[in-house]
């Protein structure tokens, strides 16, 4: 085994020289590997799909063998809530009408409604416990390209990094390299949202102004800077306001509104 | 022949640890922590297939993981490609049939790989740094691959000496003389 210290060497070299090139394939964006991706990604996706849908299937199916009894208590209860629903929802009809014709008064433009989405499903989470980037089941094919927000029902998630032409690689706000630059809704202070590894549902807020108003139970949306996310998409809440020595040091605690955990469906902003 | 066969199952292998990281693990927390299997792969592959592959199959596995979910491509790679390294030292000087010594190297390299890729991707990516999580994730993950390793040591040694005869020759004697 050691007696030929030639070959001995010229593996290490070739070692060194192989890494030497990897650190340089490093600094390549990974958008400029877009063929490689997707070669992979099209032999990969297609089981990747098959086990999310059987996962979401078998998960889905523990509640069958509930009690019979039960089921006519809640769909009696179902039925009541379902008449006071349809109620609140011609009211709602009313005040929407109300609504635009005061609006038009105003000239006020619509802020969700102009947003155009691609709905997709979630196919793959992150297999490191360091990082947490998702993986979608929709790509360049449905008109998505890199840099797109990307919401899911109660909030933000996060922006597309990588897409393929049937999946898109999307890092989330909780990323520990991702930072959301936000407002609190009411006082409409400043801040920057970081994720941490710490906790999977918790962002840190920094760089908060001396004077700020922070309130516990605040919600914080997204301020528009920064060029990817557009304004007032709902972040979470203040969850806990931390004071340091200093008073250039607070931070907050902001809780998430999606569940990272079970997020299955999201929305990519395609405009 | 064998060889091929060999190899093919060894991607194999690499698809479903692979599936099973993204898919079932990330289902079955201790402690909101997974597991890190791809390590015990390589350095299966470094102890049982030598020198050369185990670095091989670090960096193209590490190349892949970075284009399946990766932020930037190379960590991965490259650290994979030291645990590698890492198991072939390891075959040099220890015994493969001590199940403590190979559960001290699973957690060794463990350790390395993980602070490894935390302080590249802070380099690259410009992480913030958290130690006290960070050792804790750490921790944990250590533990969880050690009781891995625990379970699926038979199998490893059942298969491994197959594939070392077949990659090696039987050169456990000349190694000494």
């Amino acid at each position: 085994m050691y007696n030929n210290k030639k070959t001995g060497k010229l593996g290490i070299i070739i070692t060194i020289v192989i890494l030497i090139l990897l650190v340089m394939l490093t600094n390549v964006k990974s958008n400029q590997m877009y063929t490689l991706g997707n070669i992979v990604n099209k032999l990969v996706s297609p089981v990747q799909q098959g086990i999310t849908y059987l996962k979401n299937k078998i998960s889905g199916n523990n509640t069958y063998f509930t009690d019979l009894e039960q089921l006519r208590e809640e769909n009696n209860k179902l039925k009541e809530e379902n008449s006071k629903l349809e109620q609140a929802q011609r009211e709602y009809e009313v005040i929407k009408t109300e609504n635009e014709t005061l609006k038009s008064y105003l000239a006020l433009t619509e802020k969700y409604s102009s947003y155009k989405t691609v709905p997709a499903y979630v196919i793959n989470k992150d297999i490191s416990n360091y990082s947490k980037t998702i993986v979608i089941n929709a790509g360049k094919d449905d008109g998505i390209t890199e840099n797109m927000p990307v919401i899911g029902n109660d909030g933000l998630v996060g922006y597309v990094i990588s897409v393929t032409n049937n999946t898109a690689k999307v890092q989330t706000i909780v990323d520990s390299s991702s930072s959301t630059s936000s407002l609190t809704s009411s006082t409409r202070d400043n801040m920057i949202c970081k994720g941490t590894i710490e906790e999977s549902n918790v962002l840190k807020g920094t760089y908060i102004a001396n004077d700020a108003n922070i309130i516990e139970g605040d919600s914080i949306e997204t301020s528009g800077m920064g060029g990817i996310y557009p304004k007032g998409i709902h972040i979470g809440t203040i969850k806990e306001v931390t004071n340091g020595k200093n008073k250039t040091d607070i931070s907050v605690k902001v809780e998430v509104a999606v569940d990272f955990n079970k997020l299955e469906t999201v929305l990519v902003i395609t405009k | 022949m064998k060889k091929v066969l060999i190899n093919l199952a060894i991607i194999f292998v690499f698809l479903i640890i692979y599936f099973l990281q993204a898919n079932f693990f990330t289902g079955f927390r201790i402690a909101g922590i997974m597991p890190n299997l791809f390590v015990i792969l390589i350095l299966f592959i470094g102890m049982f297939m030598g020198k050369t592959l185990g670095i091989v199959y670090g960096i193209i596995f590490g190349l892949l993981l970075d284009i399946f979910i990766g932020k930037t491509l190379g960590i991965t790679s490259i650290m994979l490609a030291v645990v590698g390294v890492i198991a072939i030292i390891f075959d040099k000087n220890f015994s493969k049939d001590s199940r403590i010594a190979i559960m001290i190297i699973v957690s060794i390299s463990t350790i390395i790989y993980e602070i490894g890729i935390y302080i590249l991707s802070h380099l690259i990516i410009n992480t913030d740094i958290e130690l006290l999580a960070f050792i804790r994730i750490l921790l944990i993950e250590v533990i969880y691959n050690i009781i891995l390793t625990i379970i699926i040591y038979p199998l490893m040694q059942l298969v491994g000496y197959d594939i070392e005869e077949e990659f090696k020759g039987n050169k456990i004697l000349t190694k000494y003389f």
